[in-house]
């Protein structure tokens, strides 16, 4: 079943046209990295689901019901972690979390037990002090404490790595790897190594659409080009392979690649073979999505 | 309800741990009892000033002083402390706005309204708590100094200065939902207000201007009767409420 479906989606501020008809489907249970550049509207996109914003035209329907601007019931499935998440600084975590617990309308011991099993989750649960003095990892760990307070069915993380260090991205990374079981996960970014990381799906977001989407793995196939790349210890190697094999372009030292098309990857291997050409590797390209994220955008 | 309850008590929260109840409270304390300290000081300060006058000619023989001096030194010191208050408690709504730190409750499925109600709640209480300490303590030293017996239509003097600042408060609460800073809370509360004590120049205007309330002198006096004040007291109680209901119909539409 899908959590979230999104189709032709406007959004314009002003003379600016941010979203151009929209169309996103993020299945139950999924990792869904949304990908765009700054600017892209993700966060526009995210505000929308919300209620934070009024689409201009389109649908949102989260785990069936539609969403709607300003007092949206779908909100009571979502748990949102903006890009900065702000508190109430003169509170603890775990008085900020009895105060989500309370609003949301959960029971004493319900919002107690649930604090308790998250701030152990984000590593917050020794904490005494007030959110005032917390870093930005921190802030960012409970901001993934309280939205997931009420169990929710759609977990949506506004770029939730971009601020942080390589040790604060690690450990949410792998939060939002943890919660899968519970939830599914949307979360945007123009990170791409995160998305490599943990995701399942992805979207591709660019001028205001969605250009690519589907499953992360479907999609590197789709966009596999049955290409090889043979990397040669020695110059010599790599001026021999260029001369038997002339379709083989240089892509960096001592760097061939070639494609399936022009010659068959037995015939090279053979070739190496009964040269003795020093090989430092031979193998498959896979699209990288920064290849595939350059083509779209650059599209 | 419950989370109505919960934002309450965050908000309260807030007020004790950011010192503004502390200084609300001594800023109030210190009203109450300058207005009757003020009054029993008075033939003091003359005596000792009397020396040095005679020199330029001015000649004290005696100076008495009444409750009467007491509450027009009350009803001096209250513009002071609303506009305190006001300064205070300008950003209730803003200071949340430019944080953001809404946002993470509306998306938790907060309604809208009770976050308006909450606030409008705390102010209420804070300048109904803030107002009577300082009369009360101005009533007791009076009491105690001079006695109340002269000063004429007292409470109702000093209730419609009450009723005056629950007009203020409702203002704050409208302007607070329509601007994004403190300073458009405190130009728009501050212009109502104004155009309000402008208007009541014109005595054809003057008996329906809300500010017409703060005028206690003129009643404690008897100079002014208390049926001078109905309409206007009429006028604010409807608009309190009417204030508070555009306040929630301009936030339901705020985009945050």
């Amino acid at each position: 079943m899908e959590m979230l479906q999104i189709t032709g989606l406007h959004k314009r501020f002003g003379d600016k046209e941010v979203l151009k008809g929209l169309n996103l489907t993020v299945p139950e249970h999924s990792i869904f990295g949304f990908i765009g550049r700054n600017g892209a509207g993700k966060t526009t996109t995210m505000k929308t689901i919300l209620g934070l914003l009024k689409a201009d035209a389109g649908e949102i329907l989260v785990n069936g019901e539609k969403a709607v601007y300003g007092q949206t019931a779908t909100n009571r499935y979502i748990g949102y972690l903006p890009d900065v998440p702000e508190f109430y600084s003169f509170m603890t975590a775990r008085e900020y979390l009895g105060f989500c617990g309370e609003i949301t309308g959960m029971t004493k011991k319900e919002y107690r037990e649930r604090s308790e099993e998250l701030l152990e989750l984000v590593g917050l649960n020794g904490e005494k002090h007030r959110i005032k003095g917390y870093s930005r990892g921190m802030k960012q760990r409970l901001g993934i404490a309280q939205a997931l307070l009420n169990r929710p069915k759609l977990l949506i993380c506004d770029e939730p790595t971009s601020a942080l260090d390589p040790v604060g991205r690690k450990e949410i990374l792998d939060l939002l790897l943890a919660v899968r079981e519970q939830t599914t996960v949307l979360f945007s970014t123009h990170i791409l190594s995160d998305v490599e990381r943990i995701c399942t799906d992805i979207a591709l977001l660019n001028e205001g659409k969605v250009d690519i989407q589907g499953k992360l793995s479907e999609i590197r196939t789709q966009y596999r080009r049955d290409e090889y790349l043979v990397e040669t210890d020695k110059d010599e190697g790599m001026h021999a392979l260029q001369t038997a094999f002339p379709e083989m372009r240089q892509t960096g030292r001592n760097q061939l690649v070639f494609s399936e098309k022009d010659y068959a990857p037995g015939e090279v291997f053979r070739f190496v073979a009964d040269r003795a050409v020093p090989v430092v590797k031979i193998e498959r390209v896979e699209p990288t999505l920064e290849s595939l994220f350059v083509e779209v955008v650059e599209k | 309800m419950k989370s109505l309850l919960a934002f309450i008590r965050k908000e309260m929260l807030e007020q004790r741990r950011s010192g503004k109840l502390i200084i609300l409270g001594i800023l109030f304390i210190v009203l109450g009892i300058m207005s009757p300290a003020i009054a029993k000081l008075t033939p003091w300060l003359m005596e000792m000033m009397a020396g040095s006058l005679a020199g330029s000619g001015l000649i004290f023989t005696s100076v008495s002083v009444t409750a009467m001096d007491s509450w027009v030194q009350f009803f001096k010191n209250m513009p002071i402390g609303l506009i305190a208050f006001v300064l205070i408690e300008s950003s209730i709504f803003t200071r949340e706005y430019q944080t953001g730190t809404l946002l993470l409750s509306l998306t938790k499925g907060l309604e809208r309204h009770k976050v308006v109600a909450a606030k409008a709640v705390v102010l209420v209480f804070l300048w109904t708590i803030c107002y009577w300490l300082c009369a009360g303590i101005t009533c007791g030293y009076t009491a105690f100094f001079w006695g109340n017996a002269m000063v004429q239509h007292l409470l109702f003097s000093v209730t419609c200065w009450w009723v005056f600042g629950l007009f203020a408060v409702a203002l704050m609460v409208l302007f607070s939902t329509m601007a994004g800073s403190n300073t458009g809370v405190l130009a728009g509360t501050g212009c109502v207000v104004l155009v309000s004590y402008l208007l009541s120049f014109f005595s054809g205007l003057k008996k329906f201007m809300p500010t017409t309330l703060m005028d206690g002198t003129s009643l404690i006096y008897g100079m002014a009767q208390p049926k001078a004040c109905t309409v206007s007291l009429i006028i604010a109680a409807v608009m309190i409420p009417v204030c508070l209901a555009a306040g929630v119909s301009i936030f339901n539409r705020k985009q945050l």
